[in-house]
């Protein structure tokens, strides 16, 4: 009775001990560290047979097949294999693709994020924006959404020097708010080391939309008083999206909102455009390039996402 | 009493404080905890060294981002040697050529025609021959490369790339051609008779002497990314920014009613750059 139960229990710490030693020589295989987005019903170490990870995807004709149906079946009804005419290739390492499985995915997912922006490209007035995107990712690529953006101006130096040196006043109006319906596309995936040491994924995306915004003249003379115009403003655009959690992102991009302004008009006077609204329907209309560099950290809900392909 | 009482509380005070050990001493007998094979190995095996120690030639366009009174267009060269991995340094050097902007054009157009020293707006000729341009710029920089990658476009096209930080020192040539004719104050802000009360410094700025011309040393700060096209040829894309003293519109800036030295400041110039960067040698080493 010893003997047997030592015998038994030998064996189950042999097959113990091989199920953890490949576990682990498995584990050490894996891509992994810190940095590693842990996957539900990834091995115990036990090997017992748990439930099916929800990860993986089923496929046709595998599995284990109904041995009755198998014995049951016509001899006769098969398929006689031609290999003497088959084309032999061989093997090469270059059949053998290593691809790195995306550590972030986005589908179905909402990305919420506030931003900052500042003007690129006027030397008379920069504005400062902040505002927020919602975009919903119908697939990895492509997305849906809105922005806002409330916006402060700054005068730059050649605004005061224009007044003081050339004795000119210039023409220009400031803007108030925009908002836009948005689509995103994701054409360009990549990843970087920093520093030799952390890998970093990022992404390269294109933005091209339609929206309002308002924009406000700011009067040579103080005296008299502005409007206001709301412009259909088309927009597009290039940013970069870096991955640093299941949760958050950090985006830099360029936007161009595009827009024909109306601008104060010239010779405005206690005799000519005094009221606004007769100054607003002698407006000067011209085409705008707004070109705005903006930041954001986007918030991605839901916060986690599973896998539903292979590793 | 009192002696059980103390003899209590240093016995608890002395397992409280073996407990609090435990652990501590636990951890350093046991066995280090379970770590990731690949914890101590490199981010990248087998990674094209595409840089290192190499020199790299980068026949280039610049142009400037959001100038004032002129853009500056030019083309030139950057030579850099790549230490390393990821230090590097060089130097490049680029020849310009200018355009008015926009604002420029439209101050031109209102300006009077003729020089009128009655008004104090200067004419077409007094704004625009003030105006300085920037024949020849460049710098000599050290060179950090922190970021490398790889990124596919369109799951298709699999291109390497690196992100770089540059600071130097930079310089530039500053011209401006006022004809004599227009800037003809022989002492600008100066009174030329301080003993004749009659006779006083003109308080004219649009016929001073633009003192924008010369030789200006600066700083130097950029970035940008290479794109590798193949294991040689890159395509570089940056942003520099080049900071020297200057007054580009050549006018009054302090608003003392002539033009001097102090007139000048420290100003940045930003440029965007594109070019393609040769790498010599054409061979390239991978890590191990």
């Amino acid at each position: 009775m010893v003997r047997p139960s030592t015998l038994a229990t030998t064996l189950g710490a042999i097959v113990v001990s091989a199920t953890i030693l490949g576990w682990g020589g498995l584990a050490a295989a894996q891509p992994g560290g810190d940095d590693e987005i842990e996957m539900d019903g990834e091995g115990d170490g036990s090997g017992s047979a748990g439930p099916v990870d929800e990860g993986e995807i089923e496929m046709d004709g595998e599995g284990e097949k109904d041995l009755e149906t198998d014995l049951a079946a016509d001899p006769t009804d098969t398929v006689k294999i031609d290999t003497t005419s088959r084309e032999l290739k061989p093997v090469s390492w270059q059949d053998i693709v290593v691809v790195m499985r995306k550590p972030f995915l986005k589908i179905r997912r909402t990305d919420l994020m506030p931003f900052l922006s500042t003007t690129m490209n006027d030397n008379m007035i920069r504005h400062y924006a902040a505002g927020a995107q919602f975009n919903y990712f119908l697939t990895d690529v492509l997305a849906v959404g809105v922005e806002g953006q409330y916006y402060t101006k700054q005068f730059r130096e050649p605004f005061d020097l224009v007044g003081r040196q050339a004795r000119r006043l210039p023409t220009i109006n400031k803007y108030n708010f925009s908002a836009a319906l948005n689509f995103h596309y994701v054409p360009v995936y990549g990843k970087f080391a920093i520093l030799d040491q952390k890998l970093v994924a990022w992404e390269t995306y294109f933005t091209a939309g339609v929206g309002v915004t308002q924009s406000e003249v700011v009067p040579r003379d103080p005296r008299f008083g502005s409007f206001n115009n709301l412009l259909i403003t088309p927009n597009i655009g290039a940013s970069m999206r870096f991955f640093l959690f299941q949760w958050l992102t950090v985006n830099v991009g360029i936007r161009d909102y595009i827009f024909v302004d109306r601008f104060e008009p010239v010779g405005r006077s206690d005799t000519m455009f005094t009221s606004p609204d007769v100054a607003k329907e002698n407006a000067d209309s011209a085409l705008i390039n707004n070109v705005m560099f903006q930041i954001g950290v986007s918030f991605w809900i839901p916060p986690t996402f599973e896998y539903t392909t292979f590793r | 009493m009192k002696n059980q009482s103390f003899t209590s509380v240093t016995l608890a005070g002395l397992f409280a404080a073996t407990a609090l050990l435990i652990p501590s001493v636990a951890s350093a007998d046991d066995p280090p905890p379970r770590r990731s094979a690949l914890d101590e190995q490199p981010a990248v095996r087998h990674r094209l060294l595409l840089v290192a120690k190499r020199l790299e030639a980068t026949p280039m366009f610049e142009s400037t981002i959001n100038a004032d009174f002129r853009h500056f267009i030019g083309a030139g060269l950057k030579l850099e040697y790549h230490l390393g991995d990821m230090f590097s340094i060089g130097g490049m050097i680029v020849g310009s050529t200018s355009l008015d902007t926009k604002l420029t054009k439209r101050v031109v157009e209102t300006l009077e025609p003729d020089v009128n020293n009655m008004t104090r707006e200067p004419s077409v000729q007094e704004f625009t021959q003030r105006l300085n341009t920037i024949p020849l710029h460049g710098s000599i920089y050290a060179s950090l490369t922190p970021w490398y990658g790889k990124m596919a476009a369109f799951g298709k096209a699999y291109v390497n790339f690196d992100f770089y930080f540059q600071a130097g020192l930079s310089f530039a040539t500053l011209k401006s051609d006022c004809a004599s004719s227009i800037c003809n104050d022989p002492m600008p802000g100066i009174d030329p008779a301080p003993a004749d009360p009659l006779v006083n410094a003109d308080d004219n700025p649009n016929n001073d002497p633009p003192l924008n011309s010369g030789f200006r040393p600066g700083l130097y700060l950029g970035g940008g990314i290479h794109v590798f096209i193949n294991e040689f040829l890159a395509l570089d894309l940056a942003i520099r920014d080049y900071a020297f003293k200057d007054n580009p519109s050549g006018a009054d800036f302090n608003a003392d009613l002539a033009v001097q030295d102090d007139d000048s400041r420290f100003l940045h110039h930003l440029f965007v750059g594109v070019g393609v960067s040769v790498m010599v040698p054409f061979k390239v080493k991978r890590t191990r």
